[in-house]
């Protein structure tokens, strides 16, 4: 075999490669880019570059070591880079982030409301609920939440998908859990399933 | 603040590792402490399901977005044509 037949025929190995390994993640990179985009359209177009890049790159990929993890890393860099560029905003959020995790620590039973009347509320929500609620999240806490709950990363595979400290991590789930339940609760008294007095925090009684 | 009982961890150090615990990125140590508090506080316990139960709706509510058709067959006619274009 030439030399030339040689690396064509690495040439097609890797894309072969690239196909059966890379792409059975596209659903998975979809619904992540979906949670980013919210909406269709761009999904499309950000999934896409995030494959296209991915090919582009795949020598550079170690074979055996976190293929999900690495193409999740390249969507949101893509995310960040073309989409969150548009919108001339800074991703990371405020530097107290770092520290208010640990806060949770002067959480107490009683800050948190009557925790039967949540559960039965939560049954009741629909699906629909939960999609938007997670929406309406600021976008770094949504991203390390789903990441965590939905993929169920591990948080330091969440740190280098980021690319953000672990600590930064942890505070973002923390507070992003806090404001995800705060509006659950909310919408479970919007819709008369349990009487506002009983999620609104407040003296456990 | 704390339930009122006694317990080997208390309330405040369980509440504020109720994520890492849920997470499984407690230490081992840790996370036998604090499975050890739950099993003797309820409120506690309580606390812990309901994080819990959000986490499984989150996932069972976001996980199941389907990619479109057109989508796979786009990315897979520019993978290839990046192949025959390096040929």
């Amino acid at each position: 075999m030439s030399e030339e037949e040689g690396t064509l025929e690495q040439a097609e190995d890797r894309t072969a490669r690239f196909e059966r390994d890379a792409l059975p993640y596209l659903d998975q990179l979809y619904g992540a880019a979906m949670r980013m985009t919210k909406n269709p359209s761009d999904a499309e177009d950000l999934v896409q570059e995030t494959f296209v890049k991915a090919f582009a790159a795949f020598d550079s990929y170690t074979d055996g070591t976190n293929l999900k993890a690495w193409l999740f890393r390249i969507l949101t860099n893509t995310y960040i880079n073309t989409y969150r560029k548009k919108q001339r905003e800074p991703f990371q959020s405020s530097a107290d982030e770092l520290l208010d995790w640990q806060l949770a620590e002067a959480e107490s039973h009683t800050s948190t409301g009557l925790r039967s009347a949540e559960m039965e509320a939560l049954d009741r929500l629909a699906d629909a609920d939960i999609v938007e609620a997670m929406a309406a999240l600021p976008e770094e806490f949504r991203l390390a939440v789903y990441l965590a709950d939905v993929e169920g990363f591990p948080y330091k595979e969440i740190a280098e998908i980021m690319e953000t400290p672990v600590g930064t991590v942890m505070s973002r789930l923390y507070r992003g859990r806090k404001l995800l339940r705060d509006s659950l609760a909310d919408y479970a008294v919007e819709r008369g399933y349990v009487p506002a007095a009983s999620v609104s925090g407040g003296d456990e009684s | 603040m704390s339930c009122g009982n006694h317990h080997a961890t208390p309330c405040t150090e369980v509440l504020s590792l109720v994520y890492v615990y849920i997470d499984n990125e407690c230490e081992d140590m840790k996370s036998v402490e604090v499975t050890t508090h739950l099993e003797e506080c309820g409120p506690c316990a309580e606390i812990v399901r309901v994080e819990r139960v959000i986490k499984a709706r989150v996932k069972s509510s976001c996980e199941c977005t389907e990619a479109p058709e057109t989508l796979r067959t786009s990315i897979v006619t520019s993978i290839r044509a990046t192949y025959f274009r390096s040929e």
